[in-house]
């Protein structure tokens, strides 16, 4: 590119979150001011039609459920304190197949632990939280530019799919000032919700082929709407355990699984070799320094950065097959994209670096890789 | 003739119960207000109000227990068409789960109907007293719960509801009905019921069980009404910063600048990653402070680099400004061997191989001793060129003041530039 294309500047991973949902789509945005989202507040407070102060995270889910019952796309984001109170109305919203976006910015805990630590400690909690197990999707960004790609994938899949979906971040991406070239930022299209536009009875939870119901605003003017948080029926009638209402429930972990490839996203740098790093989010950039240094000395690694958390796309589980060693790099202690993909059981094909407090660095990544080669 | 808004779905009280009647009070307070059914949004709570939905013509939106009407406020902000009627129903169970949502709802005052069906108890899982049941209530079976109910309505008019009232099952309350549903702004209208299930078998006056009378209470307000308004681009927000000039460093430089609440550390952060950008570099620059960020340490990590810069951590840094206690206490620990220390004079520091030490107050005042020594370091470095740090300083709203400590620390004339 040209010198003079280029458009420089220093920007933070919060700001290009917010600009790319509002192009993809999103009205409102409903925050409670929680440690690390700050950013975020600030730029959709001068970005999004509508930005509102909730006065706790029950308010801002719930308020975020009533826009997008209504038409507008809702935006809201916490660190886990907030979260784990969002949670029984992420499961309304999931249930009454309502499309938002919730940023969860992960940081240091357990509990209210250390609010300006970041942190890689939520993913289990994302993917045990809607009861039942049903699939919620997650996306997480793995550098600056997936700030803005991963945003405006949210919205979109959040539309597509009619569901919460959330985007996975953490106190370092959001809160660091980096240098960028904008005029390389792909365009971001506005999310054309379709709605239904026929005058036959309309039944706000029967589907037709792809899943997902036909959306229509509650207050419109042609159909009644009903949108029901209880096991329901076509028609959005509470019911027990009816043959239908069951089949409604099951078809909301069917459209996940079954439209996945829509909202897949990784990174896959083949660089041949025994052993291939596997991380994701904020640890994903240390690894690529390491990857720079070990292949700087001719050694052969590779490297598997996760994108799309949940559900997790089986593809990832055919890239990993290729290789011997895998080492999984996260910030957290416990080893939750391990625990994820593997279970708990010994593994010695599987090899950990974990941490708290810091960023993992890429010396540590580099003494990992070196150690999947000793004899077990 | 218009519809009315309950249909003819048998409801599913028990013989008795007072929902069946207020259902009918709300239909027909709606029906004599002209309303037709489609401009209703039906905010429906968890318990026997829940059951509600299938009775209603109405858009309804079944949620969790406590919650009517906290998701009611965000149907109404995201109503963009006018004339539209949001009624949020909720049993005394669920009033008293969502308190501070029905205060919080008067508070804003929306356009909004909360109808909190009190009942005194929570119906659906055996009978249990609620904030609503009133002592008289309690009294039989729970005398040692003498704790008086809340008077919502009293809560609800003093948080700033247009409208409140109580009304009686069993009276003619179609007037209260009536004005609950068509006043501009937040009302509230609290229905004293008797659970048939649950309730005292022999109540003569549902008057002689509550702790408080029928109340009407009226606030002038006018209600919330939200603005939308599209901002600019985030994008445009951002300085484009051109490469003016060239700097020698082929390597990482990891930078900290340590000092206090108050002392434009981030700002001097956020020079010196923007200074290198001027001049070809990639950089990054994060913060560290606590909490309270009035208060304390104040730091600034910075990273410059030829080649683009992925990971954004600084274990041990290059260089080191220091230019407080505070700051000094918090970085100590991160000094290496190989680390310049820049430091202001007065924190003492002798026993380090590899420093700088120099009276950055006195050239920079307590808010520009860091950016001094910035310059200082970066003249006698020649790291980076100080065209690139005044190009930098020149961007700031304080640059005119910038610029002078720059030339004052650096001993070096140069004509001062202001946005």
């Amino acid at each position: 590119m040209a010198e003079s294309d280029r458009n420089m500047v220093f920007l933070d991973g919060s700001r290009l979150i917010i600009e790319a949902m509002a192009r993809a789509g999103a009205g409102a945005y409903i925050g409670y001011p929680i440690t690390p989202v700050n950013w975020l507040f600030d730029g959709a407070k001068s970005r999004i039609p509508v930005t509102l102060e909730a006065p706790d995270e029950i308010t801002a889910l719930q308020w975020s459920a009533g826009f997008s019952a209504t038409g507008t796309f809702p935006v809201t984001a916490s660190a886990f304190p907030g979260f784990a109170l969002m949670i029984e109305s992420l499961n309304m919203s999931f249930m009454m197949e309502l499309p938002m976006v919730v940023i969860l910015a992960q940081r240091l805990g357990p509990s209210t632990g250390s609010a300006t630590t970041g942190a890689q400690g939520d993913l289990l909690l994302l993917r045990g939280c809607i009861s039942g197990g049903y699939p919620l999707p997650v996306l997480c960004p793995s550098n600056m530019m997936d700030c803005w790609n991963m945003a405006a994938a949210a919205v979109k899949t959040a539309i597509n799919l009619r569901t919460p979906v959330i985007l996975l971040t953490s106190k370092e991406m959001i809160m660091t000032n980096q240098n960028m070239d904008i005029s390389g930022l792909p365009e971001v299209p506005l999310v054309k919700r379709e709605l239904y536009d026929r005058k036959d009875l309309y039944k706000p939870y029967s589907v037709n082929g792809n899943m997902v119901p036909d959306f229509l605003p509650a207050g419109n003017e042609n159909h009644q709407v009903r949108f029901n948080a209880s096991t329901h029926d076509a028609t959005g009638a509470t019911q027990k355990n009816s043959v239908e209402a069951l089949g409604n429930t099951a078809r909301l972990k069917n459209k996940m699984e079954d439209r996945l490839e829509e909202y897949t996203f990784y990174d896959h740098d083949d660089g041949d070799g025994e052993t291939v790093i596997l991380t994701y989010g904020i640890s994903a950039e240390a690894a690529r320094d390491a990857i720079r240094s070990i292949r700087s000395s001719g050694e052969k690694v590779s490297l598997l950065v996760m994108k799309t958390m949940l559900p997790v796309p089986p593809r990832i589980f055919d890239i990993l097959d290729r290789y011997q060693n895998i080492l999984i790099v996260e910030e957290n202690l416990s080893g939750l994209l391990r625990e994820l993909l593997f279970g708990q059981q010994k593994n010695d094909r599987i090899h950990r670096i974990n941490k708290i407090g810091n960023m993992i660095t890429p010396g540590e990544i580099i003494e990992g890789v070196e150690q999947c080669k000793q004899p077990y | 003739m218009q519809a009315t808004i309950l249909n003819d779905v048998k409801a599913p009280y028990c013989p008795g119960c007072g929902h069946t009647v207020a259902n009918r009070n709300m239909s027909k307070a709606l029906a004599e207000l002209g309303v037709d059914p489609l401009d209703v949004i039906a905010v429906s709570d968890i318990g026997c109000t829940g059951l509600v939905d299938p009775l209603l013509n109405c858009h309804t939106i079944h949620g969790l227990h406590g919650r009517a009407a906290v998701l009611a406020m965000g149907i109404c902000m995201g109503l963009e068409k006018p004339g539209k009627k949001v009624i949020a129903l909720q049993g005394d169970g669920g009033a008293t789960i969502g308190l501070q949502h029905l205060l919080e709802a008067a508070r804003h005052n929306l356009d909004m109907t909360l109808v909190v069906q009190n009942n005194m108890v929570y119906g659906m899982t055996g009978g249990q007293v609620s904030g609503l049941s009133s002592t008289n209530f309690k009294k039989p079976t729970m005398p040692e719960d003498a704790v008086p109910s809340y008077d919502i309505c009293a809560l609800a008019h003093s948080a700033g509801a247009a409208f409140s009232a109580r009304a009686f099952i069993g009276g003619d309350s179609i007037d209260l009905w009536k004005e609950a549903l068509s006043t501009p702004g937040f009302c509230l209208l609290e229905v004293v019921e008797m659970c048939p299930a649950y309730g005292m078998k022999k109540v003569k006056d549902l008057h002689d069980v509550s702790d408080y009378g029928v109340e009407i209470s009226r606030n002038e307000r006018t209600p919330n009404i939200l603005n939308r308004e599209v901002g600019p681009s985030l994008l445009e927000s951002f300085k484009t910063i051109d490469k003016t000039c060239d700097a020698p460093l082929d390597t990482r430089m990891e930078v900290i600048i340590a000092g206090s609440a108050g002392e434009a550390i981030q700002s001097a952060g956020d020079l010196l990653a923007t200074a290198a950008i001027t001049a070809g570099l990639s950089s990054t620059k994060k913060g560290d402070y606590p909490i309270t960020i009035g208060t304390g340490f104040s730091v600034a990590e910075v990273i410059l680099s030829r080649e683009s810069i992925h990971y954004t951590g600084i274990e041990t840094p290059d260089v080191m400004i220091i230019i407080s206690l505070d700051g000094l206490n918090k970085v100590k620990d991160r000094i290496g061997p190989h680390t310049l220390i820049i430091a202001d004079s007065k924190l003492g520091i002798e026993d380090h191989p590899n420093l700088v030490s120099m009276d950055f107050r006195k050239m920079g005042g307590a808010r520009g001793a860091a950016l001094a020594a910035m310059a200082s370091w970066l003249k006698d470095s020649g790291l980076l060129p100080l065209d690139a740090l005044i190009e930098a300083a020149s961007r700031h709203k304080h640059g005119d003041k910038m610029v002078a400590i720059i030339d004052k620390a650096t001993g070096v004339e140069t004509t001062t530039v202001t946005n």
